[in-house]
């Protein structure tokens, strides 16, 4: 569906002109290439109470790849709430939970409509499912409380002409900065939460280089790599340890049991390191 | 004890065991253990010492002797709350409050009919409430005597100010109210010539301007 009441972009792909040159050209041949260690994520930036007429905020930043072109990720989420119910709505003895996760249109290489598109909506329920296993939602019972993401930038790589195919894994990692920035606006909120959950991806990726193994790393970005064969999405309770969320995608074959394990572990892993930088800035705002 | 217990408080944070503390409000337990659900200051509120013996002591003579020796009852322990700060060298910022039952609330009638009074809950207890939520006082909670010659109109009327107990979380859009009590009921009045008015009675308010009287479900004063 066209959204004909406002003034679009071009519908298509919005690329900066790339001009021929040295440097790019030396650049674009070394494209692939990791530049942390398999076990390192990026680092990030968190801070709350940043939109003063909401209940609770934060704002969200991943460090930008050190390769010209790709941007990182920038999220915003505020938190509304508790409120009252709407009329419309049946009794319900706990909070109810509605989340809504959107991409800015300039978020993206392909310029996102006005309207919440599929992919939104999908990222919107594996964000609520995230949460709601760590609100205590009895404690406010006939309220409801909205979770707003506003995706500023979606963490790819805006230089290359090629769309390969990178939207499902920036998803991922989409998914686990949205865990973890509206898990510091729900503190920041006042909301009963059991622990802070915090997202983290981990990916089977395979390196330039024909004959190289596949190996397992965390918060992988698409474009430093050769190919993504598969990734999980976490979101994970430190203290408790348990799993409120666990979202796989690719292609892996069915036997290699202990490869789903180590994804795991390694998902669990790069949350932790998420998590990290949350009870941090929490810390810091007490303080 | 009071050394290993941490002033500031994330969520998840533990805080210590049910043995030792009571869980207040920001609190939660899991596995016999007190954790935070806030990110805030951590408060102790010693337990009340009682005055005098307690009141239930015949019946609970032979489990009073039991606590004697060593081991404290619950409500003898310190109670641990976690309440939101707003920021360094800031009081406590104000944070959203649900009206539970057994609150007493204030709110302003919003409209009548023969059967019940709608009214939108404005305070609860000493917290002014942000967002607005509905009650409800049926007909039958207005008084506690002669419930069935009560009449909704002759006890409120819209835009007056009421003293009110939660009774339910009732339905889903509405709390319900009850005003049996007699410090419960209309504590501010307009007469319908406009003007503010004084009670007189349990049952009558007075117009000072022009000396006619309307009936409401007075509250008694404190």
């Amino acid at each position: 569906m066209t959204d004909r009441r406002r003034i679009n972009g071009p519908a298509g792909t919005t690329i900066p002109p790339v001009f021929e040159d040295e440097d790019i050209k030396h650049d674009s041949k070394v494209v692939k290439g990791r530049s942390r260690a398999p076990d390192a994520v990026r680092r990030m930036f968190l801070k709350t109470g940043v939109t003063p007429s909401a209940s609770g905020s934060a704002y969200l930043e991943y460090e930008s790849s050190a390769k010209s072109g790709v941007s990182g990720l920038k999220l915003s989420c505020t938190v509304h709430g508790p409120r009252s119910l709407p009329r419309s709505s049946p009794f319900s003895p706990h909070i109810v939970l509605s989340t809504h996760v959107k991409y800015a249109p300039f978020a993206t290489k392909q310029r996102r409509s006005y309207l919440r598109d599929p992919s939104e909506r999908d990222l919107g329920t594996h964000l609520e499912t995230a949460l709601r296993g760590a609100i205590i939602a009895d404690r406010w019972p006939k309220s409801g409380v909205d979770i707003i993401i506003s995706v500023i930038e979606g963490d790819q790589d805006r230089a290359s002409s090629n769309i390969q195919g990178d939207e499902t894994w920036d998803m991922m990692n989409v998914l686990s900065g949205c865990i973890t920035v509206a898990s510091a606006a729900l503190a920041d909120a006042g909301i009963d939460c059991v622990d802070t959950v915090a997202g983290g991806v981990a990916a089977l990726v395979q390196n330039a280089g024909e004959d190289s193994t596949p190996t397992i790393v965390v918060d992988p970005i698409p474009s430093e790599h050769e190919k993504i064969l598969g990734a999980c999405c976490i979101a994970y309770l430190p203290t408790r340890d348990e799993v409120t969320n666990l979202w796989f995608k690719g292609d892996l074959s069915a036997s290699a049991m202990d490869l789903y394990t180590k994804l795991v572990e390694n998902g669990i892993l790069a949350s932790t390191s998420a998590n990290r930088v949350l009870v941090a800035s929490l810390n810091e705002t007490l303080a | 004890m009071a050394s290993t217990l941490p002033t500031l408080a994330i969520p998840g944070q533990l805080l210590g065991s049910t043995s030792k503390y009571q869980p207040g409000p920001g609190t939660h337990i899991h596995e016999s253990n007190l954790y935070a659900s806030l990110l805030g200051n951590v408060r102790i509120a010693q337990p009340a010492k009682p005055a005098g013996p307690a009141k239930r002591l015949t019946k609970l003579s032979a489990l009073t002797q039991s606590s004697s020796s060593h081991k404290p009852t619950p409500d003898q322990l310190p109670t641990l709350s976690v309440t939101v700060s707003a920021g360094p060298g800031s009081e406590d910022k104000k944070r959203e409050v649900l009206p539970e039952v057994g609150n007493v609330v204030l709110c302003r009638v919003m409209r009548i009919t023969p059967r019940q009074a709608v009214v939108a809950i404005l305070v609860c207890g000493d917290t002014v409430l942000e967002a607005e939520w509905q009650g409800l006082i049926r007909v039958q909670d207005v008084r506690a005597t002669e419930k069935d010659r009560v009449k909704i109109y002759e006890s409120f009327r819209p835009g007056d100010i009421v003293r009110a107990e939660v009774i339910s979380l009732g339905d889903q859009a509405n709390y319900y109210l009850a005003t049996s009590k007699n410090e419960l009921g209309v504590i501010l009045a307009t007469s319908e010539a406009g003007n503010t008015m004084h009670p007189i009675s349990w049952k009558e308010y007075r117009d000072p301007e022009t000396g006619l009287t309307e009936l409401r479900k007075v509250a008694k004063p404190y």
